[in-house]
C-alpha cells in the first residue's frame, strides 16, 4: 500500500552537522568563535551548506 | 519603526538580512514562535475602541503598532520549546501571535494567508499556466491507468512529491525522480502522484524576486551528470551558480505571477532546454537564498534588507476576500 511517489525515495541525509557558530541574542546574529558575525563568511556558509535549498527540510516547505 | 523578523536562531540567511538592517540603522526584533511562552512574551488589549499590543525577545519591546514591516522567514512552531508543549498550546500561541500581528499595518514578506495558498504545488502550476509560464505537461492523480495513458503520451517522466515536502517518520528524501517507460503504476491508487514530463534541462535557473526585483542565477548542467539524478537539490555538482539576464517575457510572467499570488519574495525554480526556453518548475514562497548569493554575489540579502526597511503602503488583496486591504 505504499504510495507511487515513496518508490524513490531514499533515506534523509543528515543535515545537522554541528555549526562552528552559536546565536547571540545580543547581536541577534550568529557568532563564529572568534567573535566574526558567520554570515560575513561566504567561503564557510558555502563549505557547511547551511543556506543551501535543502537545509531546513525537515520543518519547512519552502526549500 | 522597527522590521520583525520570525525565524530560528540558526537562520544564518536571515543573519545575512540582519547585517544589512544593522548597517542602515533600521531597528530590528528577531524571535522563534517556538519561544513563545518562554523566551518570547506578548501582551495586547482591545479597549475603548484601539488595539495596543507589544512583543518581547531577549530584552527588546516593540510596540506592534510601530512595526514597518514582518518577515516570516524560517519560524518554528509556536510554543514548540515551551516547558509543557501540546497541540492545544501551540494553537493558543499561533492565534495569539499572528493575529495580533494581522492586526498590524506593517507590511509581511509574506503575508501568512497568501503563503499558505502559495505552498500548494498544484496551484502554482496553475497559476504560471495563466501567467503564460511555460509549465511541462503534469498529471497529478490517483488512477493508475490515467498515469499509464500518460506515460504513453510522455514517455519520458518524472515523479515528484504533490506537496514539495518529505516523509518524517522515518526520515526519507523523495527527490524528483526519472520514471522508466515500463514502470508499475499500480501504487498509484495508494496517494496522489505527481508526474511530470521530464525537461532536457542544459542549466536549473533560480530567480529570485524581491519585491519588483529580480536576480536570476543559471547553473549548467553538468555533462558528466548521471542521467537518473535530475534533482538539482540532491545531485552532487561542481558547477558554480552564475548571474543571468532574465528574459522580459520571463519577467512579466514573474510579475504577474506575484502580483496574483500576493507574494512579496518567491524563489522560482526553471529548467532550461536546449533551446533556451525556462519551464516553471515551481515558485517556493520563502525559497533559500544564500546559496545563490554565496556564489554569484548578487546582492539578494540586500534587496530583501530594502523592501523590509521600505516605507509601508496598502496594497489590495484578493487571498480571503476581494477587493479587501491586506497590511
Amino acid at each position: 500500500m505504499q504510495p507511487f511517489a515513496l518508490n524513490y525515495a531514499r533515506p534523509a541525509a543528515e543535515l545537522e552537522a554541528t555549526t562552528p557558530y552559536a546565536y547571540d541574542s545580543g547581536l541577534q546574529l550568529n557568532v563564529l568563535r572568534d567573535g566574526r558575525i558567520a554570515a560575513r563568511d561566504h567561503g564557510l556558509m558555502r563549505e557547511l551548506g547551511t543556506t543551501t535549498s535543502t537545509a531546513g527540510s525537515k520543518t519547512h516547505f519552502d526549500d | 519603526m522597527t522590521v520583525l523578523i520570525l525565524t530560528s536562531e540558526e537562520d544564518v540567511t536571515a543573519d545575512m538580512v540582519v547585517v544589512h538592517l544593522n548597517a542602515s540603522g533600521v531597528p530590528v526584533v528577531r524571535l522563534d514562535p517556538a519561544d513563545l511562552p518562554g523566551g518570547v512574551a506578548l501582551s495586547g488589549e482591545y479597549v475603548h475602541g484601539a488595539f495596543r499590543g507589544h512583543l518581547s525577545a531577549a530584552g527588546r519591546l516593540v510596540s506592534i503598532g510601530g512595526l514597518r514591516s514582518i518577515w516570516v522567514r524560517r519560524p518554528g512552531a509556536a510554543a514548540a520549546r515551551a516547558a509543557v508543549p501540546s497541540d492545544w498550546l501551540t494553537e493558543e500561541a499561533s492565534q495569539a501571535l499572528y493575529g495580533m500581528l494581522r492586526g498590524s499595518a506593517a507590511r509581511w514578506m509574506n503575508h501568512p494567508d497568501a503563503a499558505r495558498r502559495a505552498r500548494h504545488k498544484p496551484w502554482q502550476l496553475h497559476l504560471a499556466q495563466r501567467c503564460a509560464l511555460p509549465v511541462p505537461a503534469t498529471l497529478i492523480t490517483t488512477f493508475p491507468q490515467a498515469a499509464r495513458a500518460f506515460a504513453e503520451r510522455y514517455p519520458d517522466l518524472v515523479v515528484k512529491p504533490v506537496s514539495g515536502t518529505h516523509p518524517q517518520d522515518p526520515p526519507l528524501a523523495v527527490p524528483t525522480s526519472r520514471v522508466a517507460p515500463d514502470t508499475d503504476f499500480s501504487a498509484v491508487a495508494h496517494g496522489p502522484t505527481l508526474l511530470q514530463r521530464r525537461v532536457a534541462k542544459r542549466a536549473d535557473i533560480r530567480l529570485t524576486a524581491v519585491g519588483d526585483r529580480m536576480l536570476a542565477a543559471r547553473k549548467a548542467t553538468d555533462q558528466d551528470a548521471d542521467p537518473g539524478e535530475i534533482d538539482v537539490r540532491f545531485a552532487p555538482s561542481a558547477a558554480p551558480w552564475r548571474p543571468v539576464e532574465v528574459p522580459a517575457r520571463v519577467a512579466a510572467g514573474v510579475q504577474a505571477y506575484l502580483r496574483d499570488a500576493e507574494l512579496a519574495y518567491g524563489a522560482f525554480d526553471f529548467a532550461e532546454d536546449a533551446d533556451g526556453t525556462w519551464w516553471f518548475l515551481e515558485c517556493n514562497q520563502s525559497g533559500q537564498f544564500g546559496f545563490v548569493e554565496v556564489d554569484t554575489g548578487q546582492p539578494i540579502a540586500l534587496a530583501v534588507a530594502e523592501w523590509l526597511a521600505a516605507p509601508g503602503q496598502e496594497r489590495p488583496s484578493r487571498v480571503n476576500d476581494r477587493g479587501s486591504v491586506v497590511r
